[in-house]
């Protein structure tokens, strides 16, 4: 369902008609390809009653039939690319590719004979969230932008500060 | 015309073809020709069976040749015999029209056609028996031909076990079964099976106890009431696929044939205990039958597990029968010989199916064992879809035959509060308990048996071997046909056997069994109601419902077709699927107190000194215990006895002449006396 | 059982209400850098990018290009050049593209 590469509009487009169909409820499958596990710590806590996944109309489940969103934590290692993609393509269409934690998004390990480093050298990603780990507000933002609830806010921010201010967000 | 010129035929017909195996089965088409006799003599023998169903009060007796006795050859052709016939007739066209493409034309091919057709004019010659002396004759040499049947393959010492067993309990059960007749040939002063029948208030009462009960535990033997059936797993593997679905179709058939002769119409019972210990022996048969069963990998001793199960349903019905009629309420003791036979036809269509289908699996795939099968879906598709068939109707499920007869089983028992008894209603509501958890186990064990074989993926090359051409599809075909027209038609073949239990009980059901066109009762008109036929087109129809949902709402996207999803492994292999044995392991674990097994766990591990892991090797066994606590004792025992008695052959010339000096003494003395 | 009702009665809800309102335990979370331009000179853009464990940073010509995606918030490039690096408070950093999380600092702090 993700366009090519650098078609922004396009993919405005379709996150609005994902938006019409999963706004209020979204069953996510959770992916990991090789993380040290503390992104799942996060994950799992969006379920706990701090964070409360399920009143926003999310739900986790553990087949990728029943799927509409894949969570992708981990830097991809390459063994296991034929599990990545078989989950994929197991799940149903419409459905939302997500990548988070810095290993998934290409940071910490470059590319080897291991690992691809990036998941979107092997699955279609439509959002990216970052963090190490991401925490649970993190997440929930990011699957609010995923499902079009809430407004992507990276593009307006430069990370670049005043001269003597805390802050730097323009 | 009556049906016993047809049964003539039908016999005679029989006879070229047994003579016709024996000379010419070395040559393709002399084993034709022998099939084509014999499925000549089964449409007939059927035509004769239904016609005596039909105009039930056809009977009648025909002194024929003279026998080696000396006395007339008697038979006579009796609606309770019937329904055995038109089976016997129905399941020999069967069989006859799977041979061809089953066994190869050779000199022991030859032998063993000739064995079938004279075993299967054997079977008519006991179901036309006019006299005792007919019938014992029919029936000991119905027994020495199945030996010969299921001794077509003598290869290994299994095959010489099985026919042993066999033919040992098919002795034992004879003897018993001639005692039976002795005693009451000798209080009725008759051998005509009618005048018997009539006199039949001349047998004491303590006689006609000892009768049924040794005719009881005789058939019993032949039709496999536990704990008399240990014949039945031995046999059944080793014979061929139509030997055993002969033997498991028709001659345990038999055997309930001669408990229903001994109960209804010899010596009737007027205490309700004979009909409560039959009921009793029915129900435990059929419960351990179908547990032993779910242990089994080896189709064919599944299957002869599963016959030990209906037989028990079939004469529990039977018993059930008699404690009725002992009670008085004669309704519903036709009700439930209406049922018990309606059980009998309809087991004889779908285990003879389910046999020859073992035996088409065996022949594409080379193995018996459930554990090395899989996936014969595909490869064998036209045999998964009759084996299917015949799956359904013996797991007693709607809308085929199985479930018609089981419901009218089950309805009959249900109202055993009728009989006014506190005692005899609560072993009749244990009865029917004790078949309802036959009933669920059943289809347990049939999911199990369709299942693992059939579908899923191959697990051996063996398996994944099979091919469909030139494998015999006709027979079974027409057995699948057989078992729908049985379970649509119910009402007809209803109305049919309720003639016949007008003529053996003298109660005619009519309006009480069915009281529209379609529409069946148990025996009242205010307890329940069914209609087979009705249920037929209301589930056909039901599976069109989500048909015409799909094809009116069909999505128009593109669809995808992606590999099934088997958690993301790279390698899905075949032996990953459920077992045989995985897949009953709850009921091992249950009625572990009943199997009693003996487990064995050695681990590569164990030897080594470094203790590096390798294979690991299970064994569990079922512990036989008939075998062993039953069987074996009296073995030994005889054997001890044996022993006892050898100094009396000592070889000793002195000593036997002294033995002729105390016999002529003991003759004079009896003299004088 | 009806001790553990009673207590969480007690505590009330304890449920954010993020989204739809701020969440006050955002303030400790930590956050990737935010760069202070003005300072930031060419040697201490090359010390931070030598120490980055992640990847995240890497200098093209008079940029400091810095992969919001790859940060792991370590600090390590606040202990290299503390007076350049400020935490920026952002954990909403979602992006739909990719090159988004993709920034340039100018490295000012050479000019007179």
């Amino acid at each position: 369902m993700n366009p090519s590469r650098g078609k922004a509009e396009a993919a405005r487009r379709l996150r609005d008609t994902i938006a019409a169909q999963f706004g209020r409820s979204l069953h996510i499958r959770t992916l990991d390809t090789g993380s040290c596990a503390v992104c799942e710590q996060e994950i799992r806590l969006l379920a706990a009653p701090h964070y409360d996944l399920q009143r926003l109309g999310f739900f986790f489940t553990p087949a990728p039939r029943h799927a509409d969103l894949l969570l992708v934590t981990g830097p991809m290692i390459r063994a296991f690319d034929v599990a990545a993609r078989k989950t994929y393509e197991a799940m149903p269409g419409p459905k939302v590719v997500v990548a988070t934690g810095a290993c998934a998004l290409g940071g910490v390990y470059p590319k080897d004979p291991f690992v691809h480093g990036n998941v979107g050298e092997v699955l279609p990603v439509d959002v990216w969230i970052p963090g190490c780990p991401p925490s649970p507000l993190a997440l929930l933002q990011g699957l609010g932008v995923a499902v079009g609830r809430l407004a992507e806010r990276t593009p307006g921010l430069t990370f670049i500060a005043g001269p003597a201010a805390d802050g730097g967000e323009a | 015309m009556n049906p016993l010129d047809i049964l003539y035929g039908a016999g005679g017909a029989w006879l070229a073809a047994a003579v016709t195996g024996l000379l010419a089965g070395s040559w393709r088409p002399g084993l034709r020709a022998c099939c084509g006799l014999s499925a000549l003599a089964g449409a007939a023998a059927t035509g004769a069976g239904g016609w005596s169903l039909v105009y039930g009060d056809t009977r009648v007796v025909a002194p024929g040749p003279a026998t080696i006795t000396g006395g007339p050859l008697q038979l006579q052709m009796t609606s309770l015999a019937g329904v055995f016939v038109a089976l016997l007739g129905i399941v020999a066209v069967a069989i006859a029209l799977y041979v061809p493409r089953y066994h190869e034309p050779s000199r022991g091919t030859g032998v063993y056609l000739a064995a079938c057709n004279l075993a299967l004019l054997a079977c008519l010659a006991v179901l036309a028996a006019g006299g005792m002396v007919t019938f014992l004759v029919s029936w000991e040499t119905m027994s020495l031909a199945c030996y010969l049947i299921i001794l077509r393959h003598p290869r290994s010492g299994e095959t010489a076990r099985g026919a042993f067993w066999f033919l040992a309990l098919s002795e034992i059960g004879f003897l018993l079964v001639v005692a039976a007749f002795v005693i009451v040939s000798a209080k009725t002063h008759a051998t005509e099976l009618d005048v018997i029948a009539a006199r039949g208030h001349l047998v004491p009462g303590g006689w006609r106890a000892a009768a049924y009960l040794l005719a009881l535990t005789g058939f019993g033997f032949k039709a496999g009431l536990v704990p008399l059936h240990v014949w039945l797993p031995e046999a059944h593997p080793v014979a061929p696929a139509d030997g055993s679905a002969f033997l498991s179709g028709v001659v345990v058939k038999l055997g309930t044939y001669g408990i229903a002769l001994f109960a209804f119409r010899l010596v009737p019972a007027a205490g309700s205990w004979p009909g409560l210990v039959t009921m009793g022996a029915g129900a435990v048969s059929a419960a351990i039958g179908i547990l032993y069963a779910l242990r089994e990998r080896d189709i064919k001793r599944f299957l002869a597990y599963s016959t030990i199960e209906n037989t028990g349903i079939i004469v529990t019905a039977f018993g059930a029968a008699m404690v009725f009629h002992a009670y008085r309420l004669s309704a519903l003791s036709a009700f439930l010989l209406i049922a018990g036979l309606y059980h009998v036809a309809n087991h004889g269509c779908y285990k003879t199916l389910l046999f020859l289908e073992a035996g088409v699996v065996e022949h594409a795939t080379g193995t018996r064992d459930m554990d090395r099968l899989g996936g014969l879906v595909h490869r064998l598709p036209r045999s998964t879809v009759i084996a299917f068939v015949g799956t359904l109707g013996i797991a007693a499920l709607p809308p085929l035959n199985g479930f018609v007869s089981e419901w009218l089983i089950f309805q009959g028992l249900f109202q055993g509060f009728r009989t006014g008894s506190h005692l005899t209603a609560i072993l009749i509501v244990l009865a029917a308990a004790t078949l309802g958890l036959t009933g669920g186990l059943a289809i347990y064990a049939f999911v199990r048996g369709f299942g693992i074989p059939y579908l899923g993926m191959p697990r051996t090359p063996k398996a994944a071997a099979a091919r469909e051409p030139g494998q015999p599809v006709a027979g079974p075909a027409l057995l699948a046909v057989a078992c729908a027209a049985l379970a649509v038609g119910a009402p007809v073949m209803l109305g049919a056997l309720s003639r016949t239990a007008h003529t053996v009980t003298g109660t005619s059901l009519g309006p009480l069994l069915l009281p529209g066109k379609l529409t069946v009762i148990p025996a009242h008109t205010n307890f329940s109601a069914f209609s087979p036929t009705y249920l037929t087109v209301f589930l056909v129809a039901a599976c069109a419902v989500p048909a015409l949902i799909y094809l009116a709402g069909r999505p128009r996207a593109a669809s995808v077709s992606v590999p099934v999803w088997d958690g993301g492994m790279v390698s899905f292999r075949p032996r990953m699927q459920y077992s045989a044995m995985t897949f009953s392991a709850p009921t091992r674990v249950t009625f572990d107190a009943l199997y009693r097994p003996s487990v064995s766990v050695r681990r590569a591990s164990d030897d080594d000194p470094a203790g590096r892991s390798g294979p690991v090797h299970y064994e569990a066994q079922v512990t036989p215990v008939f075998d062993r606590y039953l069987y074996r004792p009296v073995i030994r025992a005889v054997e001890w006895l044996a022993d006892a008695i050898r100094p009396m052959q000592s070889g000793d010339v002195n000593l036997y002449l002294l033995y002729v000096f105390l016999v002529i003494l003991l003759a004079y003395l009896l003299g004088a006396v | 059982m009806p001790l553990w009702f009673v207590r969480g009665l007690r505590r009330g809800v304890v449920t954010t209400r993020y989204p739809a309102r701020r969440d006050d335990s955002a303030a400790w979370l930590p956050t990737p850098p935010a760069f202070r331009s003005r300072q930031l000179t060419r040697e201490a853009a090359d010390r931070m990018v030598a120490v980055c464990p992640s990847l995240a940073l890497s200098r093209r010509d008079d940029i400091l290009v810095f992969d919001v995606g790859a940060c792991t918030a370590c600090g390590w490039c606040a202990e290299a050049a503390p007076d350049v690096v400020t935490s920026s408070g952002e954990f909403e950093l979602a992006a739909t593209v990719r090159s988004a999380l993709i920034k340039e600092i100018p490295i000012q702090g050479d000019e007179p």
